[in-house]
């Protein structure tokens, strides 16, 4: 970035700061820079985000601690806790040495996963220091049915469910037939193998942005946007490989997206109303037996982009609203007396970048946490070939006050849509030209993610490979590619 | 000044009068001048293949210019009524801006609403020439609008090198031949022609313009500006990083007029994700009664999604992503023919155009021209008649007088 790029306060500030160097640091005398607060500190010195093989012995963990005057401390006792996951530590005590540094070595797990152990010097501030590292098995995506089976359009999400896939198409630009937006029907075959046997066209949409089936199975829920149709289409899958329009709701400016959830008893649809008036769009679907959609809540958002995707659970909607970042309602767990009629705002968080565009509550069943919400940054693109955008990690263990404590960054790629294998502690996530990852994020999840990649795979190849979505169904990962269609991936 | 209300043709102007002697003119002075053109273009190709003819009034436009307190204070209004007469913009290769494509967008009904402090240190014998400009109109960046350019087609570089319709603060500072501006404005581009800037968004961005003036008619320029959320009115949209840097001549020679630009241009938005250039180069010679020209231009067009209608793309925008970058190479020529009527203040101006060119995807994405419109070269052809009535002297873009040599007073702005 060149000076013309910086704002002017920041110029401003920038050369004050050159300035100020001579007086407010050493002082000329050789005395060292203060600790914050006057008091010892523990900080980290190497070790952290380490990936290693199975039962491997990583690099040692250091910390320095340091006295009131910034020096190092020798004689202290740092204290060594593994407190997540499986391995081995060489120490529970260290002491530190002259210079104030003191060590340990870690075995790694026996199985692939996450080791996380802690440095701790009690009453020093920065204590606990946390080291994390992944004991990593080999393995790789592979290819196992699917692919170029969308040549006419491009292709956009993605469902699976009863021994279906249901895919959408992204006609904002005409690939090589077809100005309507569809649904394409894919049948799973006994490997899981699918094959195009159907679609369905919307009259007069462009574009059919996602799709979900109900838990039941008995409804496919799809959000449609441009043409003069846009808005919320239900189908009766009666015949899961025909599906019948069973009703629909119209929505002007058209719904970019849609999630499912049961709610007291009740299936309800959250929807992303597209730019113009955005808005968390709120449907009964309790009736859809009779063909009837109802409008339970619409809750205005910003519109800075307004709101792209949404992710329920527990009574609890994640709003991932671009530049304004997460919005975070209660709609039924009933802390704030929220419901899907009237949704309450627990929290926000705005992540870095901005560009909240979807995500995932994760439920941790090893450790039982529900701590993690990833949130898919959707940055600049050019569709087909290239995208940027970063996966970021919020802390939401308190959903007043949640904050970002990681993220993963793919070199020449954005994120897109994810979904996750809670049991294996596995991120599965769709990243565009970057095609499919898989991210361990077992134990604690902090800073730089990037030592956490397990595999990527691009299922099209270099060049014919921009993935919009995954979905996990039995041990298969299904990726609908924009470019090369519906993929059956093998996981590492 | 005496201000007369006057009524022709259903379309009423304010129109600023002198009045009195010699003296009174000292104090106050005011113009009025317009133009439209009548005009029929053929394309091909236009979006969906094929070709498209369409005959349409373009460019009607009245422009007040006013002075006051011995020419320290001016006004330029410039009233824009392409809503009207192009409300679905005008067919035009490679162009793009304000939520059309293919087509050039309607100006807003406001298109200049200026007012200028002149010359401010003048009365302090100050060896500067001090101007403070504000209003609705042209940021100090870039090179003049198309519109008072003697090529008729707007070029495919428009929003590459020009910044128009802001609610803009700009000052400018003159000593002998160097003129530096700099100004705040806001950064989001009108979507509709009665559309006005939103206060809330002003001084989000900000341009500046070194101009030299090494020998009379001669400019040499150099522009910057960061431009923030242009695309995305409500302002969640990427910021734009803008250069532009020009030559331009415009002086006598050979018993008539010759006209020279040469500019380059680079916008690069979402912090150089995607960037775009700009190469023009135009020129005219008129002498008499005749004036050809030429133009040379490779600008890249960033390509968004697109409506059902394939001339207008999806407004506002959903995200920051585009399909492609397409790059235009075109070659337009041009020759006018000056009729002249009302001892020279109105002028009619016959004129044939016509433009040749290729269109390649550049920097990914999945525009293809060649899917799209059937084929990658393009032809246009364009045939009408410009009427003038006092047109002269207006460069949209340059406020504060300090393009004119020093001295020059309100007589000169007298017609």
């Amino acid at each position: 970035m060149s000076l013309l790029n910086l704002p002017m306060h920041r110029v401003i500030l920038g050369a004050a700061a050159v300035l100020a160097i001579p007086v407010l640091g050493c002082g000329g005398d050789g005395s060292p820079p203060s600790g914050p607060g006057n008091q010892v500190q523990i900080v980290k010195q190497s070790g952290d985000a380490q990936t290693g093989p199975l039962g491997g012995t990583a690099q040692p963990y250091r910390v320095k601690v340091t006295d009131e005057n910034g020096f190092g401390k020798p004689g202290v006792a740092v204290s060594w806790t593994i407190v997540c996951g499986a391995g081995a530590i060489s120490a529970d005590t260290s002491v530190t040495d002259a210079s104030g540094v003191a060590s340990i070595t870690a075995t790694l797990p026996a199985a692939a996963g996450a080791q996380s152990v802690t440095a701790s010097v009690a009453g020093a501030s920065g204590s606990p220091v946390l080291f994390t590292s992944r004991a990593s098995a080999p393995g790789a995506f592979a290819v196992s049915g699917g692919g170029n089976n969308v040549p006419e359009r491009y292709s956009s999400d993605l469902w699976v469910a009863g021994g279906y896939a249901y895919t959408g198409t992204w006609n904002w630009y005409q690939r090589t037939s077809g100005v309507l937006g569809q649904v394409k029907i894919f049948q799973l075959g006994t490997g899981g193998a699918p094959t195009l046997i159907d679609s369905v066209s919307l009259a007069n949409v462009v574009t059919v942005s996602d799709l979900q089936v109900s838990p039941d199975g008995q409804w496919l829920v799809v959000t449609a946007e441009g043409g003069s149709a846009e808005g919320l289409y239900v189908y009766s899958l009666a015949d899961p490989a025909h599906p019948a329009q069973q009703a629909f709701y119209g929505v002007g400016t058209g719904l970019h997206t849609g999630s499912l959830s049961v709610i007291g008893g009740k299936l309800y649809a959250f929807t992303a109303k597209n730019p113009g008036s955005p808005a968390l769009m709120i449907f009964d679907l309790s009736d859809l037996a009779n063909g009837n959609i109802t409008l339970a809540s619409s809750t205005p958002i910003p519109p800075n982009y307004g709101i792209h995707d949404t992710f329920i659970r527990d009574g609890i909607c994640f709003a991932f609203v671009w530049n304004e970042g997460v919005y975070i309602y209660d709609v039924g767990k009933g802390v704030a007396g929220g419901s899907p009629q009237a949704p309450v705002q627990l929290g926000s968080v705005k992540t870095s970048g901005g560009e909240a565009h979807n995500g995932w509550w994760f439920w941790n069943p090893v450790t039982g946490e529900k701590r993690y919400l990833f949130v898919g940054q959707e940055g600049p693109g050019a569709v087909g070939s290239s995208s940027s955008g970063d996966i970021h990690v919020v802390d939401v263990s308190d959903l007043t006050a949640p904050k970002e404590v990681g993220t993963y960054h793919m070199q020449g790629a954005g994120t897109h849509n994810f979904w996750m294998d809670e049991a294996r502690q596995r991120l599965y996530a769709a990243y565009y030209n970057g095609g499919v990852v898989a991210l361990d994020v077992s134990c604690d999840l902090a800073g730089d993610l990037g030592f956490r990649e397990i595999a990527r795979i691009q299922p099209g190849g270099s060049g014919q490979t921009y993935t919009w979505g995954v979905m996990l169904s039995g041990s298969s990962l299904y990726a609908i590619d924009m470019l090369s269609g519906l993929w059956q991936l093998a996981v590492p | 000044m005496m201000l007369r209300l006057l009524a022709s043709g259903g379309i009423a102007v304010l129109l600023a009068v002198p009045r009195g002697n010699l003296a009174a003119q000292d104090r106050f002075w005011g113009r009025l001048m317009g133009q439209a053109i009548l005009d029929g273009t053929h394309v091909d190709p236009v979006p969906g293949g094929g070709s498209l003819t369409e005959v349409r009034v373009t460019q009607p436009v009245l422009i007040a210019e006013a002075g006051a307190l011995n020419d320290h204070l001016a006004f330029a209004g410039t009233l824009d009524l392409e809503g009207l007469t192009i409300p679905n913009g005008e067919l035009l290769p490679g162009g793009w801006g304000e939520g059309y494509t293919d087509r050039r967008h309607p100006h807003t009904y406001a298109h200049e609403l200026m007012l200028s402090g002149k010359d401010l240190l003048g009365p302090l014998g100050v060896p500067l020439r001090l101007s403070i400009s504000a209003g609705k109109g042209f940021v100090p960046f870039g090179s003049d609008d198309p519109m008072s350019r003697p090529v008729y087609r707007y070029p495919v570089n428009h929003h590459l090198a020009q910044i128009l319709e802001r609610a803009v603060a700009m000052a400018g500072v003159r000593s002998g031949p160097v003129l530096v501006e700099g100004a705040i404005f806001n950064g989001d581009e009108p979507e509709r022609p009665g559309e006005w800037p939103p206060l809330r968004r002003f001084g989000d961005s900000w341009s500046t313009r070194l101009t030299l003036l090494p020998i009379a008619g001669l400019e040499l320029s150099v522009s910057r500006a960061k431009v923030h959320s242009p695309e995305h009115r409500p302002g969640a949209g990427t910021d734009a990083w803008k250069w532009h840097t020009a030559a331009r001549l415009d002086r006598a020679v050979a018993g008539g007029r010759l006209y020279a630009l040469a500019e380059w241009a680079r916008t690069s938005e979402a912090e150089g994700f995607f960037v775009f250039h700009s190469l023009l180069g135009e020129t005219s010679f008129e002498k008499g009664r005749h004036q050809p020209y030429y133009r040379f231009e490779r600008s890249d067009r960033p390509e968004d999604i697109r409506t059902t209608d394939p001339f207008r793309s999806l407004r506002p925008h959903l995200e920051n992503s585009i399909i492609g970058i397409t790059r235009f190479t075109l070659h337009t020529f041009g020759y006018s023919y000056a009729l002249q009527a009302a001892s020279g203040r109105l002028a009619v101006r016959p004129y044939a155009e016509g433009t040749l060119g290729r269109m390649e995807s550049v920097g990914g994405g999945i525009f293809s021209p060649a899917n799209f419109y059937g084929k990658e070269t393009v032809a246009a052809v364009s045939i009408g008649i410009r009427v003038e009535w006092r047109m002269a002297g207006h460069r949209m873009g340059r406020y504060g007088g300090l393009l004119e040599p020093p001295g020059d007073s309100m007589h000169d702005h007298m017609m």
